[in-house]
């Protein structure tokens, strides 16, 4: 249908549209029009994305001067293919409505080990080991070399793609990671050096959250898109974590001692170059002194991982002299990686800043700042010089060499914490330096600051107004939109007690209770009783989960589960958790039924969806808090309340509440899927939890369901499931949750329209 | 040995049965066992009716094996090759072991016909209390019973034979065999057949433990008590090297998984470890302790337990559902045979390759696209016309462009003329008399009536109250019973007429002797058990009646042929 989004044209490639999306484009689109940033919270599945597509595509096609590009970024690979597949769709319609084929060109982008296609390359499982043959076989050197002895292996496809594939691009169309694989064979380029150059100019890019907010990987993928982009960020409700990851660096006493090893074999190299190709380090020298950029400029293949300092602080000046030398930045580089050793040796805990660290440094082994900051780019060039092809194995020296340049680029915002053992084995010295980034905006900061508009989007965002605080970012619109049902498809409660009414919780003081872990034990029982198909269950964590799976069977508890259901459990091993998984859905497909276990914050909880038959329950055993006696946790608390004037507790809550919020929303999509969530803590019924849970949960939450025990939970869902159970038809829906183009355009619905969205 | 076109899986020579030298085969549906200067098989036992395999004790100076049958006989064989007792042994286990892995897919496929039967009887009351008379009882055996109810019951085997659905294994059907203590500072273990094999069909390695150790290094008994006594069968199990008999299997279960992970090319969707798109070192981002189990090996090794558990629960019915929707033989049902379970797999091997994230498939699958596309649509946002609808195929297409062809128009009746008879009709019946001028008239109507009800002058002969009120439930229930059993054996009796070959012929003679043991068997002692209850004997004389009928029919017929045979 075609709509008219506040003077847009729009063309939605559906015959009916959820009066949300309507409501989602228009925000979206005065966003767009003020050139601004907005956070939009709207109900898993319910068409988030397309709608989304839908309406920046229209502003693509209309507005071609003010906006050229759509950025969208998602989690999971999974997910960017359904992105891309969706995008299909739209300009399918678009092409079938307008009846000419559009100029549009979007694809995805992933790690050469999704797109490689070299015969050997391609078999390689581990994603590291893939970019490293692939370095060693298309660096700029191995291809030099292969000019005078045309023995050395090179990757054809690369080599084709080289020579030809800048001149002829890429047709306009869709695609997806399949397609550019099919289209790199056919043509016989790398699919993946053709999808990087092909991002430049395309109109929208699909790709995942770290080629924009790893510095190390956006500075080589994403540093030529632009400015006049929409960056959106889908599934955004934990995109402050990813943001701390990418700056974050931790070295263990082993990864310096292969750092030792590395720089060993360096000095070999080199004392072996010094003989036979002494011109090569002069001319490096030489380079040096003028200044790194321009040498290494248009180079893409050769790095591998770039500067992990953002594009802002880019490095203008020349290296220091100290460093210019191979053989003295080696003794540097030897220096530095020996402190840190001794550094390590402790037998309590450190804390400090990252100035403190700097001056003890320069203290103890004279090592000055300045030269800690080319660091990185320093070994790189190194590297290039000594035309190492093996990457990988360098890579611990290559992360000694980030944490310098990191250390030495930011005081503010970063902390060092110097831990001599971990907290579970007290007994077992095993010292690990955390370099941790605590302030979520630095990462992000460049985004904002560079692109037009900024898009933070999931179905779960709540509390909204924590979003702009964290990323410290100063949004245009913030919108949460409920979700219209004609008839209520989810089923929220807090289930507060057992049957024997001791209250159930995972709060610290009593989670090892016999009688806690026997209730969560029942109600499980109760649900894989009386829900058909798949239940899914979510601790708080691996330990807690292990624990209570093996008192489960010691009670018993886990024969009266497997009476009803199958059962399969996540384990830490990624694996094996793929293969329950897969047994899981086996199990809900053939109609015998199972329950899976899994734990809040893990993988399977992070990117895998429950839709229908797969997650007709959830439940939330517990409040998942993330472990708060970490020291980095504390760390980071501690500068959220001075920098930001968020309290811990409250902070604490939000991110318990976001990751329950995210569990139990993995079990619905789309308005005809219906599912009951569980949560299982009394403390859950505490306004101030209840309070950060989603308006779309929240809105279900009646007050009669917030204080249940075991019996009344399982009567509340077998009511449910009764009244899910009778025929559900379009007739149901429409007018209420599901408009025509004429009951969209109907005087009386637009005032309908704006109850169902809540601006912060 | 000409006589049989089957396969001969195993030929043993120098054994000696009843003292006499020969050569036993191992075919492929029975045992046999030849004479060495004849040429037919002096014995010969289908597995299906072998019971039991015994084998002489270690020590023994005769190395011997005994076959017992279902029917209670047995043949014993003797290994006297000549090299000696080492090769002697060395045949006897030859045999031993390929009986060993022959008997169990016949005793299935004799189990499932006795299952068969048995199922048959509970469900037909009446044909459970004819087989109580006549075969428990002795008239007949339980092979003539069955064969004379198989041309009968064809139609209901024909039902049972096609392949249900098969039934899987309940995930908690460990926690049926609860332990009991015994009182004497024991436990007991209930097993029943049905949880053995279901521990068959989900722990394959106990079931090869137990093929390798019974009945030669075990007892049934023993085995089943080293189980329950293993760490194997104690989910809590960790290899701590303890030397018991299932140490092994334990191992080849983790390689199992271990090998079940690496077939990790499944649904892209659901492979976790492809879900990031990082390919950065450990030392980058923040460590965090989600990632991390406990460092409890117990509850850790428990987990796994239970997935490698239910994973093979899942897969133990799934073997069940596709042997059985391949319709294969029955026994496959049972206990699925390892070719069967090898193409299984192979099967889904291939399905997973395609499925796989196509690293160095050419194509990208199809099924892939599918997902993502499912993944994507929204079904209730799309208008109903979308769907393409099946396709339809005509067999002969000229019916469908044709349409259905008029009938003739002579044979129409026109909706005038069916008014029209419809009037006939009603006027027919409206002008309609009875002519009773032929009928009795009411008087002796009634007189007739009450004269041939109980007391009635011509109801004289019987009793004046009605039978059932004169004799009790149980006697009427034996006469009634009675009568069954009789009539099913007439109806043999007379099916044999015209006697016109040999096989009804000796089926003749078979149920003359069979009518002759109901009589002396049945019908007699019924009788005298009557005259000591002071009971009018004439209750049973139409049993002697049906039973002199085809007495004197058998007897007429025994004369002519025996007269026909002189002359």
């Amino acid at each position: 249908m075609k709509l008219d989004v506040d003077g847009l044209d729009v063309l939605f490639p559906y015959e009916f549209i959820y009066p949300e999306q309507f409501m989602y484009m228009r925000e979206l689109k005065r966003s767009l029009d003020a050139k601004g940033h907005c956070v939009l919270e709207m109900p898993s599945g319910t068409g988030k994305t397309i709608s989304l597509l839908s309406l920046i595509v229209a502003y693509l096609l209309k507005h071609p001067l003010e906006l050229t590009k759509l950025i969208y970024c998602s989690r999971t690979v999974p997910e960017l293919e359904k992105v891309v597949e969706e995008l299909k769709l739209l300009i399918d319609y678009y092409e079938q409505e307008t009846g000419e084929k559009s100029n549009i060109l979007g694809l995805a982008l992933s790690s050469r080990k999704n797109l490689c296609i070299h015969p050997e390359v391609s078999r390689e499982i581990y994603g590291k080991a893939v970019d490293s043959k692939c370095h060693s076989l298309t660096a700029s050197y191995v291809r030099e070399k292969r000019e005078k002895d045309p023995s050395v292996p090179v990757c054809d496809f690369f080599e084709k793609f080289d020579g030809f594939g800048r001149e002829s691009t890429l047709t306009s169309g869709v695609y997806n990671l399949d397609d550019l694989k099919d289209a790199g064979k056919q043509k016989g380029w790398c699919p993946y050096f053709l999808s990087r150059y092909t991002i430049g100019y395309a109109n929208i890019v699909v790709y995942s959250y770290h080629y924009l907010l790893d510095p190390k990987i956006a500075e080589l993928v994403s540093k030529e898109l632009s400015k006049e982009s929409v960056v959106v960020f889908d599934e955004a409700h934990n995109i402050d974590n990813v943001c701390i990851d990418s700056l974050s660096v931790h070295i263990t006493r082993r990864s310096l001692d292969k750092a030792c090893n590395n720089i060993d074999t360096l000095k070999k190299k080199i004392d072996r170059i010094k003989d036979t190709d002494a011109e090569r380090l002069k001319d490096e020298y030489k380079r040096l002194v003028q200044g790194l950029r321009d040498a290494s400029a248009a180079r893409n293949t050769d790095a591998h991982l770039a500067n992990p300092v953002l594009p802002d602080e880019v490095l203008q000046e020349a290296v220091p002299g100290n460093i210019r030398n191979a053989e003295h930045f080696l003794s540097f580089l030897s220096r530095l990686v020996e402190y840190l050793k001794v550094r390590l040796r402790i037998q309590h805990v450190v804390s400090e800043s990252p100035a403190s660290f700097l001056k003890d440094i320069y203290n103890k082994v004279c090592i000055e700042r300045k030269p800690l900051r080319f660091c990185a780019e320093r070994l790189h060039s190194l590297t290039r010089t000594l035309q190492l092809t093996d990457i990988d194995d360098l890579s611990p020296v290559t992360l000694v060499a980030n944490f310098a340049t990191l250390v030495s680029t930011y005081t503010k915002g970063f902390n060092l914490i110097i831990e001599p053992f971990d907290d579970k084995t007290p007994t077992i010295i095993n010292p690990i330096l955390h370099f941790s980034c605590m302030d979520a905006s630095i990462a992000v900061k460049p985004i904002f600051d560079r692109f037009q508009s900024v898009v933070i989007t999931s179905g779960t965002l709540s509390p909204l107004d924590m979003y702009p605080k964290i990323l410290d970012f100063r949004p245009v619109t913030m919108a949460s939109f409920t979700m219209t049902l004609a008839r209520s498809s989810i089923c929220p409660m807090i289930c507060s007690r057992g049957n024997d009414q001791v209250s159930i919780t995972s709060k610290f003081e009593s989670r090892e209770d016999i009688a806690v872990i026997r209730n969560y034990g029942n109600l499980l029982v109760e649900i894989s009783c009386s829900v058909p198909d798949g239940v899914v269950c979510f601790f708080t964590s691996y330990i807690y989960m292990e624990s209570i799976v093996a008192s489960w069977y010691e009670q018993g508890i886990i024969e009266k589960i497997q009476k009803n259901k199958l059962l399969f459990i996540e384990t830490p091993d990624a694996a094996e958790t793929s293969v329950a998984l897969h047994n899981y859905h086996k199990a809900c497909e053939n109609g015998r039924g199972a329950v899976l276990l899994s734990v809040a914050r893990g993988k399977v909880s992070e990117g895998i969806d429950f839709d229908h038959h797969f997650g007709r329950a959830v439940i939330m055993f517990g409040i998942p808090y993330v472990y708060t006696q970490s020291r980095i946790l504390k760390a980071r608390l501690e500068y959220l309340r001075d920098q930001f004037q968020i309290r811990e507790n409250d902070f604490l809550t939000f991110d318990a509440m976001r990751h329950a919020a995210q569990c139990v929303g993995r079990a619905l999509r789309g308005k005809t899927d219906y599912g009951i969530m569980i949560f299982a803590d009394k403390r859950f019924s505490r306004a101030d939890k209840r309070g950060k849970l989603p308006r779309w949960i929240q809105e279900h939450m009646k007050d009669s369901l917030l204080n249940l025990s075991t019996d009344e939970v399982v009567q509340v869902s077998k009511k449910f499931l009764r009244e899910m159970a009778q025929p559900f038809r379009r007739e149901d829906q429409l007018g209420h949750s599901l408009l025509t183009l004429e009951q969209l355009e109907s005087v009386d619905m637009k005032k309908k329209l704006d109850q169902t969205i809540h601006h912060n | 040995m000409a006589t049989s076109s089957e396969e001969v899986l195993l030929v043993l020579n120098e054994v000696r049965h009843l003292k006499r030298d020969g050569s036993l085969y191992l075919m492929t549906e029975r045992l046999a066992w030849q004479d060495d200067g004849k040429d037919v098989f002096s014995v010969s036992h289908f597995y299906a009716d072998i019971k039991q395999q015994k084998i002489s004790p270690d020590g023994s100076s005769k190395i011997q094996l005994q076959i017992l049958l279902h029917r209670g006989n047995s043949s014993k064989f003797q290994f006297v090759n000549h090299d000696g007792p080492p090769s002697q042994l060395k045949d006897r286990d030859a045999a031993k072991e390929l009986l060993q892995q022959l008997l169990p897919r016949f005793r299935s496929r004799a189990n499932k016909e006795l299952e068969q039967k048995n199922k048959m009887l509970q469900n037909d009351p009446e044909l459970f209390q004819l087989y109580k008379d006549l075969v428990v009882s002795g008239v007949m055996t339980a092979d003539q019973f069955w064969d004379s109810r198989k041309n009968n019951n064809s139609i209901s085997k024909d039902a049972g034979d096609c392949p249900g659905q098969g039934t899987g294994v309940s995930a908690a059907f460990l926690s049926e065999i609860q332990p009991q203590a015994d009182g004497c500072n024991g436990v007991k273990y209930n097993l029943t057949p049905d949880i053995i094999e279901a521990i068959f069909r989900i722990y394959p390695a106990v079931k090869k433990k137990h093929l390798e150790n019974v009945p030669n290094n075990l007892s049934e008994k023993e085995f089943w008590t080293r189980f329950f006594q293993s760490q194997y069968f104690h989910r809590d199990r960790i290899n701590t090297g303890s030397k018991d008999l299932f140490t092994e299997s334990a191992k080849l279960d983790e390689k199992g998984m271990k090998e079940e992970a690496a077939k990790a090319a499944l649904n892209p969707f659901l492979d976790i470890q492809a879900l990031t798109d990082k390919s950065l070192d450990d030392g980058y981002g923040a460590k965090t302790d989600y990632g991390r189990g406990s460092a409890d090996q117990v509850n850790s090794s428990i987990v796994k337990r239970f997935n490698l558990h239910n994973t093979r629960v899942l897969t133990a019915s799934e073997n069940a559902d596709s042997t059985s929707s391949s319709a294969t033989n029955a026994l496959s049902k049972l206990i699925p045979n390892s070719s069967l379970a090898d193409k299984d797999t192979s099967h889904t091997n291939h399905v997973n390759n395609h499925n796989g994230p196509s690293t160095s498939t050419s194509a990208p699958s199809s099924s892939k696209r599918a997902r993502l596309q499912e993944a994507i649509s929204y079904k209730d946002l799309k208008s109903h016309s979308t769907g393409m609808g099946v396709s339809l195929k005509l067999q002969r297409t000229e019916g469908y462009y044709h349409g259905p062809m008029p009938a003739q128009a002579g044979n129409m009746v026109s909706p005038e003329e069916i008014l029209r008879a419809v009037h006939v009709v009603q006027r027919d019946m409206h002008e309609y008399r009875s002519n009773q001028s032929k009928l009795p008239s009411r008087q002796t109507a009634a007189s007739v009536l009450s004269e041939l009800s109980p007391g009635g002058a011509l109801m004289g002969g019987s009793s004046q109250q009605p039978m059932h009120t004169l004799y009790g439930n149980d006697l009427q229930q034996e006469i009634s019973r009675m009568y069954v059993a009789l009539s099913e054996l007439l109806r043999h009796f007379w099916s044999c007429f015209p006697v016109s070959n040999k096989t009804l012929e000796e089926k003749l003679l078979r149920m003359n002797d069979t009518l002759q043991q109901f009589q002396s068997k049945k019908l007699i002692p019924f009788k005298e058990s009557l005259a000591r209850q002071h009971l009018q004997p004439n209750l049973t004389d139409h049993l002697d009646d049906l039973l002199d009928t085809a007495f004197r029919k058998f007897a007429s017929w025994h004369s002519k042929k025996t007269g026909r045979g002189l002359t």
